[in-house]
């Protein structure tokens, strides 16, 4: 973009102003304002339905938030899930975007039907998977018996399998988000890069390795970025499967428990506090170690 | 520029109204609007309608909430904190009744609506809160067992009563069948919450706040024997372990389809159980709820009952529609037109009720023996205690001892706060 003569200059920015003005005061009634009053909140005891006992309560909450046993339990867990959930989806992601880069014609219908699965609303998704994955009706148990692979059917969302199951239906739901991401930086590169480094007689491992990955490198930290985020927050696929049952409870899970269930305001205020400042500093570490910084081609 | 400025102050506006919901108009008629969950069979409208074209002047409208239980009581959490003045009735789960009473948001009911004597002694206990009535008890449910008659015809046996003569049935019956012996509500959620307490209770333990307060060692040997007790129908194979995943309709869909001897559910599955699509038709009996030797079966209380709202402009007109949709009248047609079971005793009774529904003479016999679960503010607390404990426990996760030990400690901290 130009920049624009000073005469008309000081116009546009003046109304840009009012044009903006409306939406910049939506953003703060319904985004700055809520967070800053979820601060205020967690410094206080407030539960909805005691109001009467609300008052002002210092650190107490972040001091109970340390010794929560099922706080730092579903906090494992929901860096379990997130590590093995995004990894998946990163490594399946990748193969598929490079799979699709390679498809000349027909294109438009394997590109729509593998974003499929992330165009389905989540609880719709999830409530599939949970009829799929049911033990005795479910479409996976009857497949693998009548292949003679088990003989009496699994309990996928019982003890033990159902983190994994979870992952599973995670990682079917959102692989093609990354896929997308990824196949947009794929076509990203130049041709060129490619032909001149053929020239120089490198192979295919070598153009993948030299060519392909560091120019695909600031797509895959925002991938990253954005699906670590997300299932560090996972709710709806873990709330539909098992209701957070036999180890697989989440933060936001606990968290839904105590701000709604429970209608404590204040310690669940707390807790958000504390959920915000992990994913915060997660993607500070993220962005660093990615280091998404415009370097300059070598 | 004024004009500018005058567009983006209309923009405002406009958009705040359509946020807030601007209202206008005011036709002098008294609006009363009463929540309450779907009611698919369209009697409640119809009563609706007809109470609306007897009283001019009042006009009573129907606010269709969520289907889900947890859903309505987060909607219901939010509308009472904001003072919500535009709904004045609510009906409320029979859980809500004290932590709802307890904050203030729903009014005692005056001497005199109802008569407490007509009603079954459940459904009344569980509108009551430190000796106050809070609510008029609307439709009922309880924990039912149902079996498969033509199975324990065959085999020459009588329905079982206490667990030794049930678990003997699934060995004998079951188990040749190749069917599975019982299903009952194990995934961790409010269900298991009151299947536990059937289990507690038809061994004779409690968890009442008495008996925390007196003899908690008694508490902790019997919650912890239950658990063994679930555990053991699991490992013997009487219970699948798959019944630690489901809840009612999974459980339900088992029986329906033919696959299980005995399921223990809500009154709902009979119309179910008895259509054409049921593979069981014809081949379903219900009755009381086992116990162990000596003992009584009780089954946990579900079911709806009726509240006005501490923050209505009209009390009077609240109070005199919740007498007449709580009315004999009212539950008989709900009973008959959408098989709402009744907590009035002489609907049990009614000829046209009977007739529409000839079962119900077999749920008023399990409606003898009810029982509530903690009545307490912090009830939503007091059920995850249980919940976590009872499902860590089955799972393995937890040894049913040191399960007890949380369940016994952390209920009577919950009760006594």
């Amino acid at each position: 973009m130009s920049k624009p003569g000073k005469a008309t200059g000081r116009h546009d920015g003046r109304l840009a102003v009012w044009l903006l003005a409306p939406s910049l005061a939506f953003v703060t009634i319904l985004g700055a304002f809520p967070v800053l009053s979820q601060f205020v909140l967690s410094f206080t005891h407030y539960n909805m339905k005691f109001a009467d006992e609300r008052g002002f309560a210092g650190l107490a909450n972040f001091a109970r938030l340390a010794t929560d046993t099922t706080f730092l339990q579903d906090f494992w867990q929901t860096v379990y899930f997130t590590v093995m959930s995004v990894g998946l989806e990163l490594t399946f992601g990748l193969a598929a975007a490079l799979a699709l880069n390679r498809i000349g014609r027909g294109r438009a219908p394997v590109n729509t039907s593998v974003v499929l699965p992330w165009a389905l609303p989540t609880v719709v998704a999830a409530t599939m998977w949970s009829l799929i994955l049911n033990d005795r009706m479910g479409l996976l148990n009857s497949v693998l018996v009548r292949l003679g692979a088990i003989d009496t059917p699994v309990v996928w969302l019982g003890p033990g399998l159902a983190m994994g199951s979870i992952i599973l239906a995670d990682v079917w739901k959102t692989t093609p988000f990354v896929a997308i991401i990824l196949l947009g930086g794929l076509k990203s590169i130049p041709d060129q890069y490619y032909e001149a480094a053929a020239l120089d007689g490198a192979g295919r491992w070598h153009l993948f390795r030299f060519v392909t990955m560091p120019l695909l490198r600031p797509f895959i930290a925002i991938a990253l970025l954005f699906r670590t985020m997300d299932a560090f927050r996972i709710f709806d696929i873990i709330w539909v499967l098992t209701g957070g049952a036999t180890k697989t409870e989440t933060l936001s899970i606990y968290i839904y428990r105590v701000l709604f269930r429970y209608s404590d305001l204040g310690y669940g205020s707390a807790m958000t506090v504390a959920l915000f400042l992990i994913v915060f500093l997660m993607s500070l570490g993220l962005l660093k170690i990615m280091k998404v910084t415009r370097e300059p081609l070598q | 520029m004024r004009k500018l400025i005058a567009a983006a102050a209309a923009g405002a506006v406009l958009s705040i109204c359509l946020l807030a919901g601007c209202s206008t108009g005011d036709d002098g008629l008294i609006k009363i609007v009463f929540a309450a969950g779907q009611d698919p069979s369209g009697a409640t409208a119809a009563l609706i309608d007809e109470y609306n074209a007897s009283h001019p002047g009042i006009e009573v409208t129907f606010q269709v909430m969520p289907a889900n239980t947890d859903t309505q009581h987060d909607a219901y959490v939010t509308y009472f904190s904001a003072r919500e003045s535009r709904i004045d009735l609510y009906s409320l789960d029979v859980i809500w009744t004290a932590e709802f009473a307890r904050a203030g948001w729903i009014r005692p009911i005056p001497d005199g609506l109802f008569d407490e004597s007509e009603f079954l002694s459940g459904p009344l206990e569980s509108v009551t809160y430190e000796g106050a009535i809070y609510a008029v008890p609307w439709f009922t449910d309880a924990g039912v067992l149902y079996y498969r008659s033509d199975l324990l015809e065959k085999a020459g046996l009588t329905v079982p009563e206490t667990w030794s003569e049930f678990t003997r049935a699934c060995r004998t019956v079951a188990e040749p069948a190749g069917i599975t012996g019982f299903i009952w509500q194990g995934a961790k959620y409010e269900g298991l919450v009151c299947n536990f307490l059937e289990f507690l209770w038809s061994r004779g333990g409690d968890i009442s706040p008495e008996t925390l307060r007196d003899s908690p060692e008694r508490a902790v040997r019997d919650v912890e024997s239950t658990i063994d007790f679930m555990l053991q129908l699991i490992e013997t194979g009487i219970s699948p372990a798959s019944v630690l995943t489901y809840k009612e309709e999974e459980s339900r869909r088992l029986f329906t389809e033919g696959q299980a001897l005995f399921l223990r559910n809500w009154p709902y599955v009979w119309s179910i159980a008895e259509d054409e699509e049921s593979s069981v038709a014809g081949a379903v009996g219900i009755a009381p709820l086992p116990h162990a030797e000596g003992e009584n079966g009780y089954s946990t209380i579900g079911g709806w009952n009726i509240a006005v709202s501490t923050y209505t402009r009209y009390p009077e007109e609240a109070l005199e529609f919740l007498a007449f949709i709580t009315g004999e009248r009212s539950l008989n047609l709900r009973a008959i037109d959408g098989g709402y079971l009744p907590t009035r005793k002489s609907t049990y009774g009614d000829t046209d009720v009977l007739a529409a529904n000839p079962h119900y003479a077999g749920f008023f016999d399990v409606f003898q023996n009810t029982r509530n679960r903690p009545r307490t503010p912090h009830y939503p607390i007091a059920s995850d205690i249980i919940q976590e404990n009872v499902h860590r426990a089955l799972t393995g996760e937890f040894d049913s001892h040191a399960a007890a030990e949380s369940i016994v400690t952390e209920m009577a901290a919950i009760l006594s706060r």
